[in-house]
């Protein structure tokens, strides 16, 4: 055998077999039967695959409770069982209940880290004792690879009522080691599917990441946005089937700039985009637009709401009108603001502070953060919004329409 | 890759080395093999890596090689060409998505089928049995990824084919200032 260092690209094309026995015609042929089964199986498969759909109606909850009066409560939604907690999620199960979930541990990247959950009772305005529900070592035996640590969490109750749960783990590295799992609930989070490793990436699956709330799609699928931190930090939109597999991604934005995406949907057709800015100054949040249902995207543009490289939250009101959960600051996040954007404008207004203490003496020398909101309105039209609360407690905001409308009519942010 | 390569031992030493690799693969340490371990960080090979581990394996358990050395080359480049073209927009450089198109484009497959019948029609029957073997693990869904790159390459693989051809690029081009020979890869067609 000639050895293949001494062989050019156009020689190996033009030694083909000398041999024409009739054995090596029958591999041939058979090779090339096999061949057109596995080609037109593959054809047969894509062109039978169900088109992709644009984005469920947001429009589809109780009218406004303008008649009840205002109702604007706080609470805390974790109980202090780990000294760090970070990143909350939160969904609607059964019974008008709050399904909350977050990560906590002994510090965001020790291996201690947990997927914590608990359950609010608006009856009792109680949120239950948080227990583990996921952890490095129950991933790391469903997936049957190494996992290191847990990282953030979204949820959804689909169409189905199943809860379906995207979290973050790393195997390797810090957040540049990272990849998404899902496990799906068909009981509103009494027993969950063992863990599936998403894939995401061609670079080894390595740093995808969620933050955002995953959005219902027309046809009962699955929306999810993640965001890539790698070399690069950019967003994507991902487009999983019933089954939980990922059937296509579009690209939300490029480079190193932009993370942590959140998609509001409008119509089937349009939805608007809001991503963390990580780049140079002005630091503000980003922009992006779609109008064929999530297919393309516009080039991101900064918007005028400052952004300190943290994560935000937002939600659509039945008329249209935009809410926006954010840190209104360039370099920190000790404010943690509330703006609103009437439907067809582009300019936001500040409406609300939930935190802006700037020399508060609780938890003395902890380092005053709010941040991670997730935010999400429930069937009878109330908000609710969770966040990191100083790292040490979830924080959860309750107000309802009512609230806002006030909030609306009064010229002070406070 | 090739039965003369690993000829320098004696076969019993490749067979007990083989299977000791094996065992310690598959050793469970803190509940988790250590194959387990190694897939924490490396995700699922792809197909074609297998078919060559398991080829390679024979070649050197068994002093016999499944392939012929053309059929390799041509698919190191192929794999090589196909990693140049996902890998680095993988990075967010550019709102075009390579990896995208692996989710069913009709392009892709088009142009995957053509290369195919390409290679069947030059013998390179390694890179057909690859394409054959990808798409029915991809079609049968043996792994967790639902994209046809996933099945085709992946980065060790496409690192071995760069570090490869590289590897006798260089070689050739230090003969070749010795000896004025050229490389085979940017030798002309003036070959036979």
């Amino acid at each position: 055998m000639k050895e293949m260092g001494s062989l050019g690209p156009f020689e190996v094309l033009q030694r083909r077999s000398n041999s024409t026995s009739p054995r090596n015609r029958l591999v041939k042929r058979v090779l090339l039967a096999i061949l057109l089964i596995v080609f037109g199986s593959l054809s047969v498969r894509i062109f039978s695959a169900p088109p992709l759909s644009g984005f469920a109606s947001p429009h589809s909850r109780s009218s406004t409770t303008s008649i009840t009066p205002p109702l604007f409560e706080t609470r805390f939604a974790s109980h202090g069982k780990t000294e760090m907690v970070h990143s909350p999620a939160v969904v609607e199960i059964a019974g008008n209940r709050l399904q909350g979930f977050w990560y906590g541990g002994t510090s965001e990247h020790a291996k201690d880290v947990a997927i914590y959950t608990s359950v609010f009772d608006p009856q009792k305005g109680l949120w239950s004792p948080e227990i583990s529900l996921i952890t490095a070592e129950s991933t790391q035996k469903s997936l049957h690879r190494y996992v290191k640590k847990l990282g953030n969490v979204v949820a959804l109750r689909d169409q189905n009522n199943q809860l379906w749960l995207f979290y973050v783990s790393v195997s390797v590295g810090r957040w540049s080691g990272s990849a998404i799992n899902l496990m799906i609930s068909q009981d509103d989070g009494e027993s969950w599917s063992p863990s599936r490793r998403l894939i995401t990436s061609p670079l080894l699956n390595l740093a995808t990441l969620v933050k955002g709330p995953p959005v219902l799609l027309e046809d009962g699928t699955i929306g999810l946005p993640v965001y890539h931190e790698f070399l690069g930090r950019f967003g994507e939109f991902v487009r999983l089937d019933r089954a939980g597999r990922v059937v296509q991604k579009t690209r939300l934005s490029r480079g190193s700039a932009s993370l942590q995406p959140i998609i509001i949907p409008d119509t089937n057709r349009k939805a608007l985009g809001l991503m963390r800015y990580g780049g140079p100054a002005p630091r503000r949040i980003l922009s992006v637009e779609t109008t064929d249902g999530g297919f393309h995207w516009s080039r991101p543009v900064k918007t005028d709401l400052r952004n300190p490289g943290a994560a935000i939250a937002g939600t659509r009101l039945q008329n249209g009108d935009l809410l926006l959960v954010f840190n209104d600051s360039e370099n920190a996040r000790d404010d943690l603001s509330l703006a609103y954007r009437p439907s067809g404008d582009k300019a936001w207004r500040i409406i609300y502070r939930f935190e802006f203490e700037k020399e508060t003496t609780l938890l003395g020398g902890r380092t005053r953060v709010f941040s991670y909101p997730y935010l999400v309105r429930t069937q009878n039209g109330d908000f609710h919004l969770l966040y990191t609360w100083y790292r040490t407690h979830i924080k959860h905001i309750q107000f309802n329409q009512a609230w806002l409308e006030q909030r609306l009519r009064s010229p002070s942010r406070l | 890759m090739t039965a003369a390569r690993s000829r320098r031992y004696s076969l019993t030493t490749r067979r007990l080395l083989f299977f000791s690799v094996f065992v310690v693969a598959f050793l469970p340490l803190q509940g988790l093999s250590m194959a387990g371990y190694v897939r924490g960080v490396t995700g699922d090979v792809s197909v074609t890596t297998l078919i060559l581990l398991v080829a390679a394996s024979i070649s050197c358990l068994m002093d016999r090689d499944l392939y012929d050395s053309r059929s390799f080359l041509v698919l190191m480049l192929l794999i090589l060409g196909g990693g140049v073209f996902l890998y680095p927009f993988a990075l967010g450089l550019t709102y075009f998505d390579p990896y995208a198109l692996g989710y069913g484009s009709k392009a892709f497959v088009a142009v995957l089928f053509l290369l195919s019948l390409g290679a069947w029609y030059f013998d390179l029957y390694l890179i057909v049995a690859c394409v054959i073997f990808a798409i029915s693990a991809y079609m049968i869904g043996i792994y967790e990824s639902t994209n046809l790159w996933d099945y085709l390459i992946d980065p060790l693989i496409t690192s071995y084919a760069l570090f490869l051809l590289a590897g006798n690029e260089i070689k050739h081009l230090l003969h070749g200032f010795s000896s004025g020979a050229r490389s085979p890869l940017t030798r002309k067609a003036s070959v036979r």
